[in-house]
C-alpha cells in the first residue's frame, strides 16, 4: 500500500439542525480501493460532497496530498487530481460523446482557466487525439462517438462519465453510485471499466448495494445517519453486529 | 466539395442573398436588417450558447450607440473612429458590469439586465442631460467626414460597411462553434456544476461570453449611430427590452443562421407589413405563439431539415446543436 494521499478529519456537515455528516474521519492510501456503503439518507453523498468541494464542511478538514484544500474550490482540488463523478450521471447532454471527451481531455492538458487558449483552440485538433480514441474504445463507445449525449441510454452515459474522470487521468477517483439504476449487463459492463482502473489510481465508490462491491474494494467503509460504524475488510464489517443491526440489508444482500 | 469550400459557401450564400436583396429592396430595410441581425447574433450566442436569457439589451446598445456619439459630436469626424470608440465602450462596459451580472442564476440575470436598460436610460435621458441632450438626442450626421473606399458618411456606403460587418460578426460566432470555448460554453448551459468538476473555471468562461455578445451589441448601436447620424435615449428604452430575444426565438435560438432569417422576418414586419395594415407587433406576436406552439425551433430551425432533404446537404463536422 502506498503513502496516505487523502485525509479526512472530523468532518461535519450540518443541514439546519438536521446533521448529516457526523465527524467522520477518513484517509485514503495511493492505489487504494475503497467502498463507502450504507443506506439511503446515511450521509454518503454529503460526504463526497464535502471531500471534493461541492459543500464546505462545518468542521473539520480535508488533507490531500498533504494540502490543506477544506475551502479550496473544485477546479483547485481536480487541478491537484481529486475528480468525483456524480450520483445522476453528469455529462454534457447537448454535446456529442466526443466532445464531452475533448473538455475533459483539454482541461488536463493544460488549464481549464486558460480562457485564450479555449479560444484559439478548435475542437476539431483534438477529434483524432489517441488518448480520445483510446477512450472511446476502452469504455465501449466508439459507435457512439458523434451522438449527442442526451440520446444515449443510462449505461452509456454511466461509462462516458467515468472516462471523462479517467481523461483528467486523477491520482484519486471518487465515483458516487455509479452502478444506481443499471441493468444487470450495464452494471458488468461499468464494473470491467472499473476494474481496469485498479492500479492506476486509488478509487472511492459509493454503493446502495454492497453486493456489487464485494471483490471489487480492498476496504470498506459503513455509514448510517451520518456517522462510520464500521471499517474495515469487507468481511470484518459485515460480521459487525452493528451493521447487521442498523444496516440489516447489508448483511441480507450480501448473503 | 472539401470542407474549406462547403464552410466558404455557408457563408457567403446567405450574405450573397442580402447583398443582391440591396438592389431588390429599399436601402433602409436591408441596412435595417444587417444591423439588427448583427443585434440579434450577439442575443443568440447568450441564449443558445451560454444559456443567459438577457432583457437588457437595449443598455449594452446604447452603451456602443453613446460611445460613437460622443467621440463623433464632440470630438472627431472619421466615422470608422467613432464605430471603434463605439465598440471599446462597450467591451469595457459589458466587462465591468459582466463581473456582477455572470454570477447570477438566469432568471436574475434577466431581470438585472432589464433594471440595467432602465437605468441607462435614465441616465442618458435625465442624469447626463447636458453631455447628452436629453430627448433631443445628439445629432452628428453633417459632422461625419467622408471614408476612402466605403463612405460611412452615405447610406450607399454605409449599406455596404454594415454588410462587411454583419458578415464578420457571423464568422466570428461560427468560428467559436468551432473552438473549444464554444464547447464550454454550451457545456456551461447545460450542466454548470461539471464544468466545474472538470477543472473549469467557469467564471470565466461565461464572462468571456458575456462580454464578447454585448460587445457585438455595443456594435450593432455604433452602425445605428453612424447610419442615423443621431442617438438619443430611446436607443436603450426598455419597451424594445424583449425585441432580439423575441427575434432570435422567431430565427430559431442557437442556430447559425437563426439570426439573419429572424432579422429579415422581423424587420420584413415591421417594415413592410406596417406600410400595409397597422399594428405590426400584433402579426410579430401571433407569429411567435404559432412558432412556439410548432415545436419552439424558430423559423431557421423549422426549415433548416426540410432544406437539407431538398439539397442534399451534408456537414463535415458534428455541428454544435441546441
Amino acid at each position: 500500500m502506498g503513502p496516505q494521499i487523502l485525509l479526512a478529519e472530523h468532518l461535519t456537515k450540518r443541514f439546519g439542525s438536521f446533521v448529516a455528516v457526523d465527524r467522520v474521519d477518513f484517509s485514503l492510501h495511493e492505489g487504494e480501493v475503497v467502498g463507502i456503503v450504507g443506506p439511503n439518507g446515511a450521509g454518503k453523498t454529503t460526504f463526497f460532497n464535502l471531500v471534493t468541494g461541492y459543500h464546505t464542511p462545518d468542521e473539520g478538514r480535508v488533507l490531500f496530498l498533504g494540502q490543506d484544500v477544506t475551502r479550496a474550490s473544485p477546479r483547485r482540488r481536480v487541478e491537484l487530481g481529486l475528480v468525483r463523478t456524480f450520483q445522476l450521471a453528469s455529462t454534457f447532454d447537448a454535446l456529442p460523446v466526443v466532445d464531452n471527451l475533448i473538455l475533459a481531455l483539454f482541461s488536463r492538458l493544460h488549464s481549464g482557466s486558460d480562457v485564450r487558449r479555449l479560444l484559439a483552440t478548435p475542437r476539431r485538433r483534438y477529434y483524432d487525439d489517441p488518448r480520445v480514441q483510446d477512450a472511446l474504445e476502452q469504455f465501449h463507445l466508439s459507435a457512439r462517438r458523434d451522438r449527442v449525449v442526451r440520446h444515449l441510454s443510462l449505461g452509456e452515459k454511466r461509462r462516458l462519465e467515468i472516462a471523462m474522470a479517467v481523461l483528467s487521468n486523477p491520482r484519486v477517483l471518487m465515483l458516487d453510485e455509479p452502478l444506481a439504476g443499471l441493468s444487470e449487463l450495464e452494471i458488468h459492463q461499468v464494473m470491467d471499466v472499473l476494474r481496469s482502473q485498479v492500479g492506476r489510481r486509488s478509487l472511492v465508490v459509493v454503493e446502495h448495494k454492497v453486493s456489487h462491491l464485494l471483490g471489487f474494494v480492498q476496504r470498506l467503509m459503513v455509514m448510517h445517519e451520518g456517522r462510520v460504524i464500521a471499517e474495515g475488510s469487507p468481511e470484518e464489517c459485515l460480521k459487525d453486529p452493528e451493521v447487521r443491526r442498523s444496516y440489516w440489508r447489508v448483511g441480507a444482500e450480501s448473503a | 466539395m472539401n470542407g474549406r469550400l462547403r464552410w466558404w459557401a455557408g457563408v457567403l450564400v446567405p450574405f450573397a442573398l442580402l447583398a443582391a436583396g440591396r438592389w431588390v429592396l429599399p436601402l433602409p430595410f436591408v441596412v435595417e436588417v444587417l444591423i439588427f441581425s448583427v443585434y440579434t447574433m450577439a442575443c443568440n450566442f447568450l441564449l443558445g450558447r451560454v444559456g443567459f436569457i438577457s432583457f437588457g439589451q437595449p443598455a449594452y446598445l446604447a452603451a456602443g450607440a453613446y460611445g460613437t456619439a460622443f467621440y463623433l459630436y464632440y470630438f472627431g469626424r472619421d466615422p470608422l473612429v467613432g464605430i471603434l470608440v463605439g465598440l471599446a465602450s462597450g467591451a469595457v462596459f459589458s466587462a465591468l458590469v459582466g463581473l456582477v451580472f455572470v454570477r447570477l442564476r438566469s432568471d436574475y440575470f434577466a431581470l438585472v439586465n432589464l433594471a440595467l436598460a432602465v437605468i441607462v436610460y435614465h441616465l442618458m435621458q435625465k442624469v447626463l442631460a447636458p453631455i447628452t441632450k436629453g430627448d433631443n438626442g445628439l445629432w452628428f450626421l453633417d459632422r461625419m467626414s467622408s471614408t476612402p473606399l466605403l463612405d460611412l458618411a452615405r447610406p450607399d456606403g454605409f449599406v455596404w460597411f454594415a454588410w462587411l460587418v454583419a458578415v464578420g460578426v457571423w464568422a466570428l460566432y461560427k468560428y467559436l462553434d468551432d473552438t473549444v470555448f464554444g464547447a464550454c460554453c454550451l457545456a456551461t448551459k447545460t450542466n454548470e456544476d461539471k464544468v466545474k468538476f472538470l477543472g473549469y473555471h467557469d467564471f470565466k468562461v461565461r464572462w468571456t461570453a458575456f462580454v464578447l455578445a454585448n460587445t457585438t451589441a455595443a456594435l450593432a448601436g455604433s452602425l445605428y449611430g453612424v447610419y442615423f447620424g443621431f442617438v438619443s435615449p430611446e436607443m436603450a428604452s426598455a419597451a424594445r427590452a424583449a425585441d432580439p430575444v423575441v427575434v432570435t426565438i422567431l430565427g430559431g435560438t442557437g442556430t447559425l443562421y437563426g439570426p439573419l432569417v429572424g432579422a429579415v422576418a422581423f424587420v420584413g414586419m415591421k417594415d413592410l407589413v406596417s406600410g400595409v395594415v397597422g399594428n405590426w407587433e400584433f402579426f410579430v406576436g401571433l407569429l411567435l405563439v404559432v412558432i412556439m406552439l410548432a415545436g419552439e425551433r424558430g423559423i431557421w430551425g423549422t426549415l433548416e431539415p426540410w432544406l437539407r432533404r431538398r439539397l442534399v446537404w451534408r456537414r463535415p463536422a458534428p455541428a454544435l446543436q441546441e
